[in-house]
């Protein structure tokens, strides 16, 4: 009879178009739309090379160092590139900036620099802040060199040598000598959250399946239920046939989605696959207790049923970060009792720890409470459906 | 009027996808449009800093600390690394900056002590970077000739200090025209699921097989039921976007009484027009409700993600945006995006939004055409 009814399951749960249209094509097309949407935000926050202007006066021509300055920040070769520059007339500058062709060009006025742009912004902050280093570098050869003079003018000699004083002091300016370190983690692309979010929804999707699934032993719900309910087989072994059934269709589909993201959408989950494999499980199993306790507990019909585990799922996805991947930051950081309640951002959670962390305290409780939230909710559905009995449908 | 009864009938039981859409759009559109002064004065990007200083604050370690919080928006986090690399994933945070011990002293020292950073790697992180260096810098070829502190902290400073003087040209209300920009943008979602699910919900209410039969038979003419059912959703695609548009009122303030304002205005009523040509092209080709859900979710949030609806088009890749051509969000998203910089306004400016609405209303009478041959082909029933 178990098996009976599980292959019976299974196949009226593939049949189902509209069920298999939400729980297994719709995350793998909102993904495909993510990964459109997604794929370049990262990379354009990368700092690019700025589009500038410089106005070619007599002040600019005469001044060595800022022209050595620019030439060197405009070099195709230079792995520092900052800027494309093109050297115009103010007229043509002024046409440029119209047309949006550059964020912004320098004039020189007494050696000044005058800039001028059409609004602020981080690439504007960056050209005004580069030049105002150049003015500074000049400004620090001019001390230092002063102090020098004076230095040999005081040991005596007035036999000075300008030339070879500059020189030393430009070198002095051009020494790196600027030690960071980069500590940070290397795993830094946060689109990945996105995708997380998207495995969360699938799993918890999967939640319907179970719902339809009991549904079908449940005698106010269906035909099928009633007739089941007075067969004298066992209800556990039926029960638990549908719910394993459910259990393995949710799987498929998961692991559609997960081998989707992978292969086509290039979505990195870190190097620790099998853990990612158990998380999906359980999130899975998350899902589907979900799913079984709204078909136990609550007396209602299918769409209701449904319009519930829909409306849970995206609430919690919502909360984990899907429409916005700073809520879940913003949750975490204020109101962290929310996410660690909601199975979403535990399954988002842990995709996220496994990626970014190296250490598994945090995998390990996000999936722990994965657990526990579907055991939970289990043990509501078991007692619920122990104690069901109609005196007349 | 009893087509419209109906019409409304329909309407109240689906009020709540309606009132869902809307609270996305006011969500999400208010999301974005935290104030900020606008002003016509240059004002610089700040990076998002956390310096975690080992180092007692005193000497060149108080005055660096103070450079990058003069240049920078100071995060604080917990001091636990936790924190802080969750604060770098997402951003809150773009730069850590971490001070060894005794910095101070290894530095007069001469040793030029090494500092550890965070970094998220974006262009705010970059900036930060700068600074950061661009203080080590200068205060390394200052320590190598001055001996003393404090006059070395001063030289320091009155290097840092130099600044260049900078002219704004524009003046826009960038900041207002960015949010309507936005708002406008993602109302293209809102409007166009919204028309979609509801007028297709109608459409297929009326072609259920019992009540086409009954329509058929009845004295009302059909040329007639069709016009009345044409009007109906027209009238509420008009209804929805005087909603969307007095809520951008409410929402964007000003910036909706400008010139820009109108074009927003004519931009998304004709962008609305054509989704509901779209809604009654879908509408008569899917009879099947369960469907209709589904088809609402991909049509609306595809072509909002392909478009830029969601994310600004500027970061979409050249792909997607080749792709996106063949739907009309893209136009309707292209005009709003220009908006932003319009500043004077006459024929030959504004030549790509009018080019822009004309490909809209072109869409809008393809979807007609298609609707006509549709409707005709399914005219008869078994």
């Amino acid at each position: 009879m178990f098996i009976h009814n599980f292959k019976y399951s299974l196949k009226t749960l593939f049949r189902n178009k509209a069920l298999i249209f939400w729980t297994f094509a719709f995350p793998i097309i909102l993904g495909s739309f993510f990964n459109m949407a997604f794929s370049n935000i990262e990379s354009s926050e990368k700092l690019d090379i700025i589009n500038i202007a410089i106005i070619k006066n007599d002040d600019f021509n005469n001044n060595e160092i800022f022209k050595t300055a620019f030439e060197e920040l405009s070099d195709k070769n230079n792995d520092d590139r900052l800027f494309e520059t093109r050297y115009t007339t103010e007229e043509e500058a002024k046409k440029l900036l119209e047309d949006e062709e550059i964020v912004g060009y320098m004039k020189l006025v007494n050696d000044e620099p005058k800039l001028t742009f059409t609004t602020s912004g981080i690439n504007e902050t960056i050209f005004k802040y580069v030049s105002e280093e150049i003015t500074q570098t000049s400004n620090i050869i001019k001390n230092l060199a002063e102090e020098e003079i004076k230095k040999e003018m005081i040991a005596g000699n007035y036999n000075i040598d300008y030339e070879s004083i500059y020189n030393r002091v430009i070198e002095l300016t051009e020494e790196d000598n600027v030690r960071l370190n980069n500590v940070s983690n290397s795993n830094l692309s946060y689109t990945m959250i996105e995708f997380y979010t998207l495995i969360a929804m699938a799993c918890l999707y999967g939640g319907i399946l179970g719902t339809v699934a009991i549904n079908q032993n449940l005698a106010n719900m269906t035909n099928q239920g009633k007739r089941v309910s007075v067969s004298p087989t066992s209800k556990g072994k039926i029960i638990l046939s549908s719910v394993l059934a459910s259990y393995i269709t949710q799987l498929v589909g998961v692991a559609l989605l997960f081998l989707y993201t992978i292969f086509v959408l290039k979505v990195n989950y870190g190097n620790k696959l099998g853990l990612d494999i158990a998380l999906a499980m359980a999130g899975s199993l998350a899902g589907l207790s979900l799913g079984v306790a709204v078909a136990t507990t609550i007396k209602s019909n299918d769409n209701v049923k449904t319009g519930i585990i829909i409306a849970i799922t995206m609430l919690g996805c919502f909360l984990s970060g899907m429409m916005g991947i700073t809520m879940k930051y913003i949750i975490d950081k204020n109101i962290p009792i929310i996410n660690k309640l909601n199975p979403a951002s535990m399954i988002t959670d842990g995709f996220y720890s496994l990626y970014y962390y190296d250490t598994l305290d945090r995998y390990i409780f996000d999936i722990g409470s994965l657990l526990i939230f579907a055991f939970v909710l289990i043990a509501i559905s078991y007692i619920s459906l122990r104690s069901q009995k109609y005196d007349s449908i | 009027m009893t087509v419209f009864k109906t019409f409304l009938k329909i309407l109240n039981k689906n009020k709540f996808i309606i009132i869902l859409y809307t609270v996305f759009l006011i969500g999400f559109g208010g999301f974005n449009m935290q104030t900020s002064d606008n002003s016509t004065n240059f004002v610089a990007s700040k990076p998002d800093i956390m310096i975690v200083n080992y180092d007692e604050e005193k000497g060149i370690t108080k005055d660096l600390i103070k450079y990058i919080t003069d240049n920078s928006n100071i995060i604080e986090l917990n001091n636990n690394e936790e924190a802080i690399n969750d604060g770098l994933f997402y951003r809150d945070v773009n730069y850590v900056i971490y001070i060894p011990e005794n910095y101070s002293e290894d530095f007069m020292a001469g040793r030029n002590p090494e500092i550890n950073i965070k970094s998220t790697g974006d262009y705010q992180s970059s900036f930060a970077e700068m600074l950061l260096s661009r203080y080590i810098k200068v205060a390394n070829i200052y320590q190598k000739s001055i001996d003393n502190e404090d006059e070395l902290i001063s030289k320091i400073n009155e290097t840092l200090s130099k600044e260049s003087e900078v002219e704004i040209t524009s003046k826009l209300d960038t900041d207002g025209l960015a949010k309507a920009t936005f708002y406008y943008n993602f109302a293209s979602y809102s409007i166009l699921a919204c028309l979609v699910y509801v007028i297709c919900l109608v459409l297929s209410s009326f072609k259920d097989i019992k009540i086409q039969k009954r329509t058929i038979i009845s004295s009302t003419d059909y040329r007639k039921l069709n016009r009345q059912l044409l009007l109906s959703n027209s009238l509420f695609s008009i209804i929805l976007w005087g909603v969307y548009v007095s809520l951008s009122f409410v929402l964007i303030g000003d910036v909706m009484f400008s010139n820009q304002g109108i074009i927003y205005l004519i931009n998304s009523f004709i962008f609305t027009m054509c989704a509901t040509t779209i809604a009654l092209f879908i509408g008569n080709l899917v009879s099947n409700k369960n469907a209709i859900n589904g088809i609402v979710n991909v049509i609306a949030l595809g072509s909002s993600f392909l478009c830029g609806a969601f994310v600004p088009m500027e970061w979409l890749p050249d792909g997607v945006l080749k792709i996106a051509h063949i739907l009309p969000s893209y136009y309707y998203i292209s005009s709003n995006e220009s908006l932003k910089t319009l500043e004077v306004f006459n024929l030959e400016t504004m030549q790509p939004i009018i080019t822009n609405m004309v490909v809209i209303l072109g869409f809008s009478i393809l979807f007609i055409i298609l609707t006509n041959i549709v409707s005709k082909r399914k005219q008869k029933i078994g």
